[in-house]
């Protein structure tokens, strides 16, 4: 059995924000002003972000993850796919994640599917292609609607595989996106086409979509408790409808993680740049403060079902991540880890054997943590808990997963 | 008061009878029937004392289905028409509110043989260059995770009022209520999210082909839609009147119930 995969995620945040920020601005999302933008400081910026995620490779991760976002200090990607190009020719080994490309953002899927195939042949055919619809801040971005956002996405992501895999020129019909020629060179390196990731909130529709197509589902949720658990075990339960048999390696979770020698260390040292981060970059996204654009009545992306079971579960004003307050809270939370190799590996271990995941995607740079701090984790993780990680995540598999031989390869 | 289902060849559409007397379709925004309130206001009740009420629920609100297909205002023109058509409406009297209101506007320069009188009440629907309407998806996102003062500031002229509060309420209504609101943005964000926002660029070159009078009344200070909408509503219709409720928001319907179903009932009775 294949050992757990451990991916490097980088969000590119915006590092410089003043220091009264959480109290003069209601959102780091869509109506944080860039006038805020400091280009001295900023020179130079997106070199060192790359130059973590080369290094990354160097250390040996599975791969590097990138994702879209708009009009945001969380996150200074509109466009993964240009910092996937330089991935494509700085680093040599790792899978390239893009994860992904908001495609009801782009007015023409074509395009997508032609940017995807550059960068499978630019890479090597070492493309990772993840699709996704876009959450509340992206609607407010482009505005689009969100319930409309859900019909595009579908029909986007069955053309680009179609420009993938069919011979064009071929006509188009769909009622989003008509297209008479589609004939898209390049053709992408791998066959027949990347691994396709999709990641979703939980919802029963994403699940049933992406288990149907044989692709890979990533959870999108930041918390991991019983319902991550959960969530595997309903992706699972929904490939078993499709005839398919649930791998770890159809599944993937997103955490953060710090390591440095000790418990204590880990905490003095990521301290500044992880509250950074849940205190401006989750303002507007997963804080209470301000004004949450996730979800809600304003952006009614899920069907009226959905939203009546979000309901009858959910209590108002409920705290998230980014209202965390202590060491303690953080936690309990289960989203970030923090602590000495010995610490972070068990925590590891045991969220791999709960969650039956084989693909960890872990956020090392957190808000505006330094470079050599951010070096410093993904090197003691590389080195002290990567190993033991790899060894032990195959024994959980080989013994949870006796029915699969041998590791399919993700479609 | 009755609701029924009525059944059509894209799907079903919930539609409220109140009242008796010559026909009067009423066509609802947000604060409302069909919207965040499952059922009439006083406002309707007032006027169904003089007519026959009848407010179908948009696509998607209330009992409505949703229609996956409807992408446009002129998809939701043709929804109404086979409404309409179904309850053998021919002629009749045309009320909107807010969103509604837009509606009610574009299906009168369409057909405007069909409509005896119409009225608007607060409507989106119109672009006045230098006066955009507020962003009502923005709010309906609570403000620091569980209070609508900003939401409530857009649809009543006293946000912090107990009334205001009754009707959208901080912390968590009851489920009916919440999905009420939940349907509503859902098929109003459906026509109006993406820009125009809320509005067709062309309607207001279009106002004068509806000829009968027409009635727009405004709640004022509205600050949803600028006072620049009702005035160019009422000066682009050829026989075009604006009244206006002091003291009143957007949802004025709510908010005088009885003063605005009385300024209604005489126009339309007139």
């Amino acid at each position: 059995m294949h050992p757990v995969k451990l991916f490097c995620w980088h969000f590119m945040a915006y590092p410089y924000l003043p220091e009264d920020f959480d109290d003069k601005y209601d959102s780091g999302w869509v109506t944080v002003p860039n006038s805020l933008w400091d280009r001295e400081k900023a020179r130079g910026l997106y070199q060192e972000y790359i130059d973590q995620l080369v290094y990354a490779d160097e250390l040996g991760f599975d791969g590097m993850v990138l994702n879209e976002h708009h009009q945001n200090i969380y996150g200074l990607m509109p466009s993964p796919n240009m910092i996937a190009a330089a991935l494509s020719q700085k680093t040599h080994n790792g899978k390239i994640v893009v994860l992904g490309n908001l495609l009801p953002m782009h007015l023409n899927p074509l395009r997508v599917a032609e940017e995807y195939a550059m960068l499978d042949c630019m890479s090597g055919g070492r493309l990772i292609a993840g699709f996704a619809v876009g959450g509340g801040p992206e609607a407010f971005n482009y505005d689009v609607p969100s319930p409309r956002a859900r019909r595009q996405f579908w029909e986007a992501i069955d053309l680009v595989v179609r420009t993938w895999t069919e011979d064009g020129p071929f006509p188009h019909e769909g009622p989003e996106y008509p297209l008479r020629y589609v004939n898209a060179w390049p053709r992408p390196e791998q066959t027949p086409h990347p691994p396709i990731w999709v990641p979703g909130a939980r919802s029963r529709e994403t699940m049933e979509n992406a288990a149907k197509r044989g692709y890979a589902y990533f959870l999108s949720s930041r918390s991991h408790g019983d319902q991550t658990r959960k969530a595997a075990q309903a992706f699972a339960d929904t490939m078993k409808k499709y005839n398919r048999t649930y791998s770890p390696f159809d599944f993937g979770i997103l955490l953060s993680v710090y390591v440095s020698e000790t418990d204590d260390q880990a905490k003095i040292e990521s301290q500044e740049g992880i509250w950074y981060f849940l205190r401006n970059c989750l303002k507007g996204h997963l804080r209470t403060k301000g004004r949450t654009l996730t979800w809600g009545p304003g952006i009614p992306s899920t069907s009226p079902d959905s939203w009546r079971s979000v309901l009858e579960k959910w209590e108002f004003g409920a705290t998230q991540l980014g209202d965390t307050k202590d060491w303690a809270e953080l936690d309990r939370r289960a989203s970030i880890i923090v602590g000495s190799p010995e610490t972070v590996r068990n925590k590891l271990l045991d969220l791999i054997e709960r969650a039956q995941t084989g693909n960890l995607l872990i956020q090392f740079h957190f808000g505006n943590m330094r470079d050599d701090l951010t070096r410093k984790s993904m090197r003691l993780f590389a080195e002290h808990v990567a190993p033991t990680l790899r060894e032990q995540s195959a024994d959980v598999f080989a013994r949870d997963f006796p029915e699969i031989t041998d590791l399919r390869p993700t479609r | 008061m009755t609701g029924s289902l009525l059944e059509l060849p894209t799907g079903n559409v919930w539609v409220e009878h109140i009242g008796t007397g010559q026909p009067v379709v009423y066509l609802h925004g947000i604060v409302d029937i069909h919207g965040t309130e499952p059922g009439p206001l006083p406002f309707h009740t007032t006027l169904a004392q003089h007519f026959e009420l009848i407010a179908p629920a948009h696509p998607g609100c209330a009992k409505t289905d949703e229609d996956e297909h409807l992408v446009t205002i002129d998809d939701v023109v043709f929804h109404y028409l086979r409404v309409f058509d179904a309850l053998a409406l021919d002629q009749f009297s045309l009320v909107g509110s807010s969103l509604g209101g837009w509606i009610a506007a574009e299906i009168a320069v369409r057909y405007p043989e069909r409509i005896k009188k119409l009225t608007l009440i607060s409507p989106t629907g119109l672009a006045v260059p230098g006066h955009q309407i507020a962003d009502i998806f923005w709010y309906a996102q609570p403000d620091d995770g569980e209070r609508y003062d900003q939401l409530r500031n857009l649809l009543f002229a006293e946000p912090g009022s107990e009334f205001g509060k009754k009707l959208i309420p901080d912390a968590k209504d009851t489920i009916e209520r919440e999905m009420g609101k939940y349907r509503v943005f859902r098929f109003a964000s459906l026509i109006g999210f993406k820009p125009p926002y809320l509005y067709n660029p062309r309607l207001r070159s279009r106002l004068d082909r509806y000829r009968k009078p027409a009635l727009v009344l405004s709640g004022q200070p509205d600050s949803l839609v600028p006072r620049a909408h009702v005035d160019a509503y009422s000066a682009g219709f050829s026989d075009g009147r604006l009244e206006v409720l002091e003291n009143c928001g957007h949802s004025l319907y709510a908010e005088a119930p009885e003063a605005a179903a009385e300024i209604v009932h005489r126009f339309i009775a007139s």
